[in-house]
């Protein structure tokens, strides 16, 4: 049966309060009261499943992972802490300016001197892993690259590509130096080799003991692999005795020796013998090599080198010195040599609004000129020597063009913003003895800036 | 170093001697025997220290039953586990932390004690329930946990199904019955002790289907005076088992301490204070002194209806299964 609209709609005006009544017969209309207890109801039903789903939100959380952003860079880990990776990297943006070149003009250039990203991590609590590579200078390679077992903290072993345990400085992580760039003795001493170390910490970090088996490189020097069998063993001992004391004075202090001893045999396409650099990272040492048997100077024999090392971080004030020598065997021709070059730095530096450390100036007030904080201020300066093994004069080396000795001080000023900025300006003066065809070269007088990103 | 070697054997032996004076156990169980352990815990304590001389700490981890389980299987060091259910027990077998004939080691089938499902009540039974017929009609709201994590919402499942399997005549007026019982259920709490703090702290839910110990403990302890107990015509006997996880116990050098705590659990002592608590005891003597406490009710078993657990749980709540099936019928 059809029925007009309207004629539905009026039937419900007129019979619509009677409509309940007739319901009445199979279930009566709930009261007012009983209305609101099915209200009351159904708000404490809702109120309780948000309360059971705030629950099991703060239970997933429990075993769910976390994602960080901050000063440390920015990571990912696991409710137990088992597993985490971490994202970090730094850019150091330089300009490098030749002061009186004109004698022996060098390119005043701006240049990417490190662009390092870097993935950290660890797997089942006590496997880290570490891969950081370089774009800087428009090249790029893989820095580090290596798995460690944290089998203790007395006891670690490491595998891979990474820093040999020799020099101070060169230990001291890229974008934590002092200066723009490192001193005089890290052309003595290993940069990045392939193998296996042990290592680990004893008396709460007070002893610190590292040894390993390397592929072996020149002073100075980086590998991806080993064209020969020659292999080097390295070791470092390193003291704090004053670490585990809550403050004082001589809390940051440290100092240790370190050592390595192997063989190395160069070819004469392939002579396995470093180039020094002064510190402003022009070359200044070259052995002989012109392609031929009789005018290449090559290695051939046993490289030793030894470095007893000294920092010492007390609040505001910071020193470091380090001294390495490096004995190699070499040969040109028939003629061989057992050449061993020194070389020394010392390094002072004091923070204004921040303190010293390794792992350089901590910031009190982080840059925040709203405020009026400003961040802190470093001024430094360092003296340092190489000294080439006489003998090495002129059957291995042309004194014409290659330096006997180079003598530098630098004054740097840095601006630490906060921890992940700075600015740093050096001014750089070397002098050297011999390196020209006439007297000596020289002196070198360069002014080093930097702009750098860390997290 | 000369010295240092000496020391050795003297170092070890401290650390093998520190466990032994001081010997600790790991109960996981289920939601609503907290007070329940708590008291035996106290009173074995004091036992083994009369009987050997040391004081043993027991700790005790509570959640629903099936999560605890896993929890167990995936590492928690559980030296004893004291679940709702036996099949909770098997996957720990099954995951070989101890042995498939667990059942055999201990009498009863390792169940000390029993308890049954009731119904817990608003005050003067407001809306007249007396038995299961009374929970599928239109209107009323049940509160249970979810079967799929609680053991003790496994039993109340059953129970249901049971008793409409038997008055009903078949399977699928089971599942029919049981699927109009859950449409009822406005909140699935994932255990024992959530359900409860649903019905007696959130003031949810018309009835709430309850171990008889817990609603026995809630309408004494929790709200006096406030709830009822109504037995059902026709109910599910419960056995809640017990095991030592033999694997971890053997780990942490204290087989004997876990596995007299389970026995102590049958002694007069043990039973008494179950008891106490509301479980139904074995020991007849026990069961005597506490008839009061118990209403009489028909108890079929799982064994019965279902043909035990084995077959139950993949049955019912296996992934996909019927509750599965029933729970996506009524949202």
């Amino acid at each position: 049966m059809k029925v007009q609209p309207w004629l539905a709609m009026a039937g419900a005006l007129v019979l619509g309060p009677v409509a309940p009544v007739f319901a009445q017969e199979d279930s009566p209309p709930p009261s007012t009261e009983q209305k609101v207890e099915e209200l009351d109801q159904k708000v404490r039903i809702l109120e309780r499943r948000a309360e059971l789903a705030e629950e099991k939100a703060a239970e997933a959380a429990k075993t769910a992972g976390t994602l960080t952003a901050g000063k440390d860079g920015f990571s990912l880990r696991s409710a137990d802490g088992a597993f985490q990776l971490k994202i970090r990297g730094y850019v150091q943006a330089d300009g490098r300016f030749f002061l009186d070149d004109t004698d022996r003009p060098a390119s005043d250039t701006f240049l990417l001197r490190r662009v390092r990203p870097i993935v950290e991590g660890t797997l089942w609590k006590n496997f880290d892993f570490r891969i950081m590579t370089d774009f800087g200078g428009g090249t790029s390679s893989v820095q580090d690259a290596y798995l460690e077992a944290r089998f203790s903290p007395k006891f670690k072993l490491r595998a891979g590509k990474f820093k040999g345990p020799v020099g101070l400085e060169r230990l001291q992580s890229g974008a934590d130096l002092l200066f723009v760039e490192r001193a005089l003795p890290t052309n003595l001493v290993p940069n990045r080799d392939l193998g296996v170390q042990l290592s680990g910490d004893l008396a709460s970090g007070a002893v610190q003991w590292t040894a390993g088996l390397f592929n072996g490189v020149v002073d100075g020097g980086s590998t991806d692999g080993d064209t020969t069998d020659d292999k080097e063993i390295a070791a470092r001992l390193f003291f704090q005795p004053w670490i585990t004391q809550t403050a004082g004075p001589w809390k940051g202090l440290g100092f240790g020796l370190a050592a390595t001893s192997g063989d190395n045999t160069g070819a004469i396409a392939a002579p396995a013998l470093p180039t020094y650099r002064s510190n402003a990272q022009q070359s200044i040492f070259t052995y002989r090599s012109d392609a031929t048997a009789a005018g290449t100077t090559i290695a051939d024999g046993a490289r030793e080198r030894l470095s007893p090392q000294l920092s010492w971080y007390s609040g505001p004030f910071g020193l470091m010195a380090e001294a390495v020598t490096s004995r190699q065997e070499v040969r040109r021709g028939d003629t061989r040599a057992d050449l061993e070059h020194r070389s020394w730095q010392v390094s002072g530096s004091w923070v204004f609004g921040g303190t010293a450390s390794y792992k350089g100036a901590t910031v009190k007030t982080p840059f925040d000129p709203a405020n009026g904080t400003w961040g802190a201020f470093e001024l430094a300066v360092r003296f340092g020597q190489l000294s080439l093994d006489d003998d090495t004069f002129p059957i291995f080396a042309n004194p014409a063009s290659a330096v006997s000795e180079v003598s530098a001080f630098t004054v740097g000023f840095n601006w630490v913003l906060n921890k992940n900025v700075r600015f740093v300006l050096d001014y750089e003066q070397s002098s050297f003895e011999g390196g020209a065809a006439r007297g000596d070269r020289p002196d070198e007088k360069a002014l080093l800036s930097r702009f750098q990103v860390s997290f | 170093m000369k010295i240092g070697r000496w020391f050795r054997p003297l170092g070890l032996g401290l650390l093998v001697a520190a466990p032994l004076g001081a010997a600790s156990l790991l109960n996981v169980s289920y939601d609503p025997t907290r007070e329940f352990y708590q008291e035996l815990n106290t009173a074995f304590a004091a036992h083994w220290q009369t009987k050997t001389g040391d004081k043993p700490t027991i700790q005790q981890s509570h959640g629903g039953s099936g999560k605890q389980a896993r929890a167990v299987v995936d590492g928690l060091e559980a030296d004893v586990v004291t679940l709702a259910l036996a099949y909770d027990i098997d996957a720990i077998a099954n995951a070989g932390l101890l042995p498939k004939n667990w059942q055999t080691l201990l009498p009863h089938n390792s169940s000390p004690y029993t308890s049954t499902i009731v119904f817990l009540v608003r005050k003067g039974n407001p809306k007249n329930i007396r038995d299961w017929d009374d929970l599928v009609k239109p209107g009323i709201s049940v509160v249970t946990p979810n079967p799929k994590t609680s053991g003790g919402a496994r039993w109340n499942y059953l129970a249901a199904w049971g008793y409409a399997a038997e008055k009903y005549g078949s399977e699928e007026a089971a599942k029919d019955f049981v699927t109009k019982l859950f449409k009822n259920v406005p909140i699935l709490d994932t255990g024992a002790r959530g359900a409860l703090v649903t019905f007696i702290e959130r003031g949810i839910g018309d009835v709430f289907l309850a171990w008889e110990n817990e609603a026995i403990y809630a309408s004494r302890t929790l709200g006096q005076g406030r709830f009822e107990i109504v037995t059902p015509s026709v109910s599910i006997l419960a056995e809640p088992p017990v095991a030592v996880v033999e694997k971890v116990a053997k780990k942490h050098k204290n087989e004997a301490l876990a596995r007299a705590y389970l026995e102590f659990l049958y002694t007069p002592e043990g039973q008494e204070i179950a008891a106490r608590h509301f479980y139904r005891p074995r020991l007849e003597a026990v069961a005597a002194k506490h008839a009061a406490i118990f209403q009489k009710v028909r108890l079929f078993s799982i064994d019965e209806k279902f043909g035990g657990w084995t077959k139950a749980q993949p049955a019912h709540f296996g992934d996909g299964a019927i509750f599965d099936q029933i729970l996506k019928a009524g949202r």
